[in-house]
């Protein structure tokens, strides 16, 4: 009797031991849920130059200096300008952007009137100049890839300001800091470590089809460059990100973060907080797209 | 054995369990009626606002990591006949962007404004295709062809039976 009672006491213990294990091993490495992929995924590169492959308007927007307005006045052809005509210096006139700019330059000093602030968001002795054109990046105080937005929250958050990322003050800090870069191409390394791992993820991510219309960012930015869609004419993806934050009528001032959640919600996804991993890897792919392209701020889009 | 399939058992609910649930990133207020948020931004101020956006996106699969639910595969329709649906009825549903808008990608007679994603839809009148195909078509067009960018509007239920029917009796009725 005691001892099959045992034995049944084992095995059980047994069975239990490996149900946990094999749970414990389950959750662990789930696969993850399965989406519908917009594929194949074309071969990007990570630099502006890229676009040659994708849409190959580059040659029309490379050189700012030597932009076709020819092509300006045709709304037929006004996308293979990349709509860049629309940016400084094209626009001189005074708008939002810069009232958003003057706002972003007294918050910035008064956050940094100790040094601290300029610190944290990791400007060595260059200061402010050229910091844009370096994020994302990896923080080792964060333990993750971020992006600047989110740093500036970070950094506020130490002094026990609330800057919350996609807030008007959080943006017109950040356009502060990119006005330090105008002109300085975007240099960030996606070939290795987590800003590689990152980038993948993004890219990945862009190809995802989701939410009720089971649409992927790439069915619109990759696959219809030059269609009509809900009356705007879609531009190539690569050299994006130079002129964010953004002065837009509706939005005042629109973060990176803020687009994407635009974008998601005009395509009936879900959208997903500022600063969440899913939009910091598809802010690090986006980039990576500007790799070589000129910070162009403050900015004006319709 | 044993344990394996006790732990597909204890998988399935547990994935069962979570699919209500959005992920813990998604902007969302989990007490209003209308969950999801679109944000607000307000001049001169450290803080980002929220209104409740136009409509409930929280039951679809979202891009974020933490989202466990999967997106339904694709899936041959429970079609019946008779049709019964009114082709008129299935004009207003293709038109309205709240519901089939197909005219975004479609061209379709008497729209000014047409799509250039999508492909004509007309001669099906013409054309003899069967209910059963066109229904499937709008139900889930995975199954024909498993990269298309047309919504599966019937297996994400973003439009019922009856507006697949109208829109079917819609489609086979342009010349
Ligand atoms: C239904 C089509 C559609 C989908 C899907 C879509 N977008 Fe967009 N997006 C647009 C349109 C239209 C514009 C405005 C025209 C332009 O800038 O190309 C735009 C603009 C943008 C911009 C601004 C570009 C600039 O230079 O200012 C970004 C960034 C962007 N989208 C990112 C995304 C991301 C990321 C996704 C996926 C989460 C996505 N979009 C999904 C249609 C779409
Ligand atoms: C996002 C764009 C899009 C939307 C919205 C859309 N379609 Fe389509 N549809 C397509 C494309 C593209 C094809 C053909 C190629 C493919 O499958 O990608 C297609 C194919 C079809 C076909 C099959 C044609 C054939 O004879 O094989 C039918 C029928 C159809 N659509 C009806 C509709 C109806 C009805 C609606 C609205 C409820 C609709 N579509 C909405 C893009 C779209």
């Amino acid at each position: 009797m005691c001892k099959v009672w045992n034995e049944t006491v084992l095995a059980l213990l047994r069975v239990g031991g490996l149900l946990a294990a094999f749970i414990g091993v389950a959750w662990a490495q789930a696969p993850a849920p399965y989406r519908d992929m917009d594929l194949p995924m074309p071969d990007y590169e990570p630099h502006v130059r890229g676009d040659m492959r994708l849409s190959k308007t580059y040659p029309y927007w490379r050189d700012r200096s030597r932009l076709d307005w020819r092509l300006a006045g045709d709304p037929e052809e006004n996308w293979k300008l990349n709509w860049k005509f629309m940016d400084p210096p094209f626009n001189q006139s005074v708008h939002g952007g810069h009232f958003a700019l003057e706002r972003g330059e007294a918050l910035y000093k008064t956050l940094n009137r100790d040094g601290r602030f300029a610190a944290c968001l990791g400007a060595g002795r260059a200061g402010l100049k050229g910091l844009r054109t370096r994020f994302p990046q990896y923080r080792q105080d964060l333990g993750r890839v971020a992006g600047l937005e989110a740093v500036i929250e970070h950094c506020a958050a130490a002094q026990g300001e609330v800057l919350q990322n996609g807030s008007y003050d959080n943006s017109a800090v950040s356009l502060y800091i990119a006005s330090h870069s105008q002109g300085m191409p975007i240099r960030i390394d996606v070939s290795r470590g987590p800003l590689k791992e990152a980038y993948e993820r993004g890219r990945q991510l862009y190809h995802t089809k989701a939410g009720r219309l089971n649409f992927a960012c790439s069915s619109c930015h990759t696959r219809n460059i030059g269609q009509l869609v809900r009356g705007s004419r879609i531009t190539t993806p690569y050299g994006d990100v130079t002129h964010y934050p953004v002065y837009r009528t509706q939005y005042f001032l629109q973060s990176l973060h803020l687009r994407m959640m635009e974008c998601n919600l005009d395509t009936g996804v879900q959208p997903l907080l500022p600063g969440s991993q899913a939009y910091t890897d598809l802010e690090v792919f986006l980039t990576a797209l500007s790799n070589g392209y000129p910070v162009s701020v403050p900015a004006e889009r319709n | 054995m044993r344990p394996l399939v006790l732990g597909g058992i204890c998988l399935c609910l547990a994935g069962a369990a979570q699919a209500a649930d959005w992920p813990a990133d998604a902007a969302v207020d989990p007490n209003a009626q209308n969950r999801t948020l679109t944000p607000r931004v307000v001049v001169n101020s450290g803080r980002l606002e929220w209104e409740p956006h136009k409509r409930d996106l929280t039951p679809w699969p979202t891009l974020s990591h933490l989202d466990r639910r999967a997106t339904p595969r694709p899936q041959q329709a429970n079609y019946n006949p008779p049709l019964r649906g009114d082709p008129a009825r299935g004009r207003e549903i293709a038109m309205d962007p709240a519901r089939g808008n197909c005219i975004a990608c479609h061209t379709l007679p008497g729209e000014s404004w047409p799509g250039s994603v999508g492909q004509l839809l007309l001669g099906y009148k013409q054309r003899g295709v069967s209910d059963a195909y066109v229904y499937q078509q709008i139900y889930d067009r995975r199954v024909t062809n498993p990269n298309t960018v047309m919504p599966p509007f019937g297996t994400l239920g973003v439009l019922s039976d009856q507006e697949i029917r109208d829109l079917t009796a819609y489609v086979q009725s342009l010349e």
